[in-house]
């Protein structure tokens, strides 16, 4: 079975690496994956989307998805395309509060202040890291620790000192979900 | 097989080097660059060289001369940098001289310029379409093989989809059999002999070694093209037995094409789909034998209509033609336009199947 992925937000929101240590992730599990990355020369500020799919199989899917079993919404702002294209029931994260909890009714939505959870875990920038561990917790689509090593072999040699950090976010967005007084908003099911 | 997630252009690059690409020359130019960099980065470390060219003009030069020196060697840009390369590659098509193009293009429509000379003198490019990245990556290496093979230049037809997109792949060296060895290849083993050798495109050789002279050479040049256009096609298709309607297209709109066909069929509906995978030599019989029962032949390729010519020549009745592809560039100019899109492309195929009954 192959599971697709859109994410869609701002740039600068890290929206890319997330979608890239998806794919990696699952690469490294001996599992076949696509990235396609969508973004402006704005870099930041601009639209930023990015599509993975994950299948045992060669892929059938296209770069340019057809449609999209699932979604993790970072920002509001130029969402509407790609989220006109995931098919009802999936699940979809939704960053709040700058994505309204009440978006996407047909899916089944996870919201997830992943601004403050960042914060707790003293990882103010791994916004993308904490979406991504709370994506994983209720997908389950890869170990979360090929998440970790993904992340790692990512990072360029000036960034190594964001590892920490970053795990500590992947961690804490999967607490969202399984852990005790997690503040998870599931607004829908 | 392990698997890495490499972009497009890695892939490629990756894959070029493992067919023993040696030399490459270019200049930058959106989506080709992502390719010259990854030349760039592998290149010196598996004994090549990588040059950032003045301009296409003297990487496709640079690119000529390394291949007449016996290196496998190849150049690449995008379809308006390749415009500029046009003199270079027709005198390396009648002087014999293999290397490979890579055409990281930002559409489709750079099919004539591919597959119809595009310099001067009496010859074809062989054009690789590749559908996704797994298959550029074994075209990579073709390429070179079918350089080699023939003496010729080898244009790697890509697009932006191909360049960018990440995928699982494992690249290997692939053997696609034995070739001639290059005792033509200006190697500097005759200096001093009154035998070095000499790559002419008017071929009328030395005083004390007269050559065959422009007559016969480009006689045999032409007919040596008729050859490979008598053995080199490759095409794919599927669902051709029974279908009604028959689906042309190339390269990564084929895929798009395949996959929208494959849910009309879950549909009930009678359809097939062909590809030219060597868009020079088009593979013109597999097509009339592929289009000898069906009703309608729809040619979906984002431009105003190339291959269509192509199509219309081999087509079993050309009058069942029907274009449904367009013109279609995203806002920066420099990849595809929304009509890359399988509903776009799954709405058209049966607006076109309505005119004219079921498919």
């Amino acid at each position: 079975m192959e599971r697709e992925l859109v994410v869609t937000g701002v740039g600068g929101q890290g929206i890319q690496l997330l979608a890239k240590t998806l794919a990696l992730a699952a690469t490294r599990e001996g599992r076949h994956a696509m990235l396609s990355a969508d973004y402006g020369g704005e870099m930041r500020g601009g639209p930023s989307k990015a599509s993975v799919v994950i299948g045992d199989r060669p892929l059938r899917a296209l770069p340019v998805l057809a449609s999209a079993w699932s979604a993790i919404v970072v920002h509001h702002r130029f969402s509407e395309p790609a989220l006109a294209r995931l098919r009802p029931g999936g699940p979809a994260i939704l960053n709040l509060p700058l994505v309204a909890p009440a978006s996407l009714p047909a899916m089944t939505t996870y919201g997830v202040d992943a601004g403050a959870v960042a914060k707790s875990v003293e990882a103010p920038q791994a916004i993308g890291f904490v979406l991504l561990g709370a994506y994983n917790a209720v997908t389950r689509l890869v170990d979360p620790a090929s998440l970790v090593a993904a992340m790692q072999e990512l990072l360029p040699p000036y960034r190594k000192q964001h590892a920490a950090a970053n795990a500590r976010a992947l961690a804490a967005g999967a607490a969202v979900l399984d852990g005790p007084g997690a503040d998870l908003t599931e607004v829908s099911r | 097989m392990t698997l890495e997630l490499l972009e497009g252009s890695e892939a490629i690059a990756t894959s070029a080097i493992a067919a023993g690409c040696r030399f490459f020359a270019g200049y930058p130019m959106s989506p080709f660059t992502g390719l010259l960099e990854n030349m760039s980065r592998q290149l010196p470390a598996a004994g090549g060289v990588c040059l950032n060219a003045e301009s296409e003009i003297e990487g496709v030069n640079m690119t000529l001369g390394a291949a007449a020196a016996g290196a496998r060697a190849a150049t690449g840009s995008c379809g308006q940098g390749i415009a500029l390369m046009q003199e270079a590659i027709a005198e390396a098509a009648l002087n014999e001289t293999p290397f490979v193009v890579f055409n990281m293009a930002r559409n489709q429509q750079d099919y004539f310029q591919a597959t119809r000379g595009g310099g001067w003198g009496d010859y074809r490019t062989i054009t690789l379409a590749p559908k996704d990245v797994p298959e550029a990556v074994e075209h990579a290496q073709l390429a070179f093989h079918l350089a080699d093979k023939h003496r010729a230049p080898v244009i790697f037809y890509g697009d932006p989809l191909l360049a960018q997109t990440r995928i699982g792949v494992s690249v290997r060296p692939l053997d696609f059999g034995p070739l001639p060895p290059k005792d033509w290849a200006l190697d500097g083993t005759g200096g001093g002999t009154g035998r070095s050798r000499q790559v002419w495109t008017w071929a009328m050789g030395k005083a004390t070694d007269p050559g065959p002279g422009p007559d016969r050479h480009w006689r045999a040049i032409a007919e040596k093209f008729a050859a490979i256009d008598a053995i080199e096609t490759r095409s794919e298709q599927a669902h051709v037995e029974d279908a009604e309607t028959l689906v042309v297209a190339f390269g990564s709109a084929a895929k798009f094409v395949e996959y929208v066909v494959e849910e009309l069929r879950a549909d009930g509906h009678r359809i097939g789909w062909f590809r030219p995978v060597t868009l020079w030599p088009f593979p013109g019989g597999a097509l009339a034998a592929a289009t000898a029962g069906v009703r309608r032949v729809l040619v979906f390729e984002l431009n105003a209509g190339q291959m269509l010519d192509d199509v219309r020549i081999h087509a079993a009745d050309r009058s069942a033609v029907r274009f449904i592809g367009g013109v279609s560039i995203a806002e920066s100019g420099l990849a595809y336009g929304d009509l890359m899109d399988a509903p776009v492309i799954r709405d058209r195929i049966l607006t076109a199947c309505s005119e004219g009954g079921r498919s």
